[in-house]
């Protein structure tokens, strides 16, 4: 488990990268209710959802500094 | 100077119409309509799902097509096409189109691969473009990079005969469908933003590539076959420490700005664009033709007449621009803005259409697929939901603005008009 660095949600890492179908032509799929991730400055973040990445693409620098709630 | 087509087009279109009476059976339609609800047009593909996966009515279609000369024909013949004219290209294109049925390459692939491209991609993916055994992905939109498209961070790091690549992709439309992504990553990040960005391509299937779906407005109810931008599906994309071969790399190291632009600027060219926002003008003047509602046909109301009118002529302007962004190509000449001017006149008329047919029908224009009493399966009313999408995807009309005011016009760039000020 992780926090969102936006929210402090919890966020199960490996729920969001676990595999739970494949495509037409082989790539992994996974589940899209369990939350989403951003490669930043060569680390994966995860977020609860795509409004909390809307808002860390914004201002990354924001919610790093600031402690998870 | 003549504006009409040649008696040998002409009879190249009643060919094709008869072709399609032929053989545009009850089966064909069936699998139309359940491709359609996968692939739907505008998308970065082929336009139609891999060979492996079509119906058999489907299959022997395109092979009667094929057997015609009808595939790919304005590819070169040694990369499995006619080395045709556009003209006919469009003719054909256009009349498929009608019914749904998709010959021509949507997508910017192709064309940047025959631009830019290695003989062995030439040889690789062309001709299995035009078959429809491969089809694309455009890996290019991330959170960071939409319309400044140049500021995305995905990574490409070259380790020796490989990169590996790390980052992500949002709206990639076709992944679950594509047997490939066209990627643009970044592979220098000491350069300008522009100088530093590369193309790949390599198959989906490739270890560390993960699809998270994107249901869209579109979605529940799927939109019917018919609906202009219908897909009930887009894909974030992420890419985990993904190992390519130097081989998937397309024009060079750090010249992908330059080759996709191209690609995407070529893709502009063609009846595909004309026929995504001019096909709703079609489909109302048909059926205020064979239809009367409420007991009345709205085509007695003059200002229905005066208004359907004013849109028909705006979808010829539609369509001139195509037939003259085509003729520059044919002719080899310099084409910059003339595509980017199309995809601004074009999805904008498709929205003005689109109120306006909303407008005409009232709330029954608002009905969706499935609904009791509505009208033409609710293709109206999925393309009231759909119409906005034209006019964002591949490119912008800001940014095809911004593109015809400095190519078109040679207006200084928006970055040399701040300095300017400052």
């Amino acid at each position: 488990m992780t926090m969102c660095p936006v929210c402090g949600r919890a966020v199960d890492e490996a729920a969001a990268k676990v595999q739970t179908g494949q495509t037409a032509h082989g790539a992994k799929e996974v589940d899209p209710k369990q939350g989403t991730r951003q490669f930043h400055d060569g680390k994966w973040y995860y977020f609860d959802s795509l409004g909390c990445r809307s808002k860390f693409t914004a201002r990354p620098d924001e919610f790093l500094k600031k402690p998870a709630q | 100077m003549n504006f009409g087509f040649s008696p040998e087009q002409e009879a190249l279109r009643k060919e094709v119409l008869a072709f399609i009476k032929e053989n545009l059976t009850p089966g064909v339609i069936a699998e139309v309509e359940g491709e359609e609800q996968e692939v739907s047009a505008g998308e970065e593909s082929a336009g139609r799902k891999g060979l492996a996966r079509r119906g058999p009515h489907l299959s022997e279609l395109y092979r009667r097509i094929g057997a015609r000369g009808w595939l790919g024909i304005t590819y070169p013949k040694e990369y499995g096409g006619q080395g045709g004219d556009r003209i006919s290209q469009y003719i054909v294109e256009e009349e498929f189109a009608r019914v749904g049925i998709r010959v021509g390459l949507v997508g910017s692939g192709a064309p940047a691969i025959l631009a830019a491209g290695t003989e062995e991609q030439k040889r690789d993916f062309i001709p299995r473009l035009i078959s429809g055994e491969y089809s694309f992905a455009l890996g290019f939109t991330e959170p960071h990079a939409g319309a400044d498209l140049a500021n995305l961070r995905c990574r490409a790091v070259r380790d020796g005969d490989e990169y590996v690549i790390n980052g992500q992709k949002i709206y990639t439309t076709a992944a679950h469908v594509a047997t490939h992504i066209y990627l643009m990553a970044r592979t220098n990040t000491e350069v300008p933003k522009h100088d530093g960005i590369s193309i790949f391509i390599f198959p989906m299937d490739t270890a560390g590539i993960t699809v998270r779906p994107l249901v869209t407005i579109q979605n529940n109810p799927k939109a019917p076959v018919g609906t202009t931008y219908g897909a009930a599906r887009t894909n974030e994309v992420f890419f985990d420490n993904v190992r390519v071969p130097k081989s998937a790399l397309l024009g060079g190291e750090n010249k992908g700005w330059r080759v996709g632009s191209t690609g995407l600027n070529l893709d502009r060219v063609g009846a595909s664009r004309y026929l995504i926002s001019v096909r709703r003008d079609e489909d109302i003047v048909n059926w205020l033709k064979e239809n009367r509602h409420e007991g009345n046909s709205l085509g007695d109301d003059p200002a229905i007449r005066d208004k359907i009118a004013e849109m028909w002529i705006e979808a010829q302007v539609c369509r001139l621009m195509t037939m003259r962004s085509m003729s520059i190509v044919e002719r080899g000449g310099n084409f910059t803005y003339e595509g980017s001017a199309e995809k601004v006149w074009a999805p904008e008329h498709g929205t003005r259409i689109t109120e306006a047919i909303t407008q005409m029908l009232g709330p029954y224009g608002q009905l969706m697929n499935g609904s009791p009493r509505t009208i033409e399966k609710g293709i109206f009313g999925h393309n009231v939901l759909g119409s906005f999408q034209s006019g964002i995807n591949h490119g912008s009309v800001q940014i095809m603005r911004d593109q015809v005011a400095r190519r078109g016009l040679g207006l200084p760039s928006q970055r040399k008009a701040q300095g300017a000020r400052k």
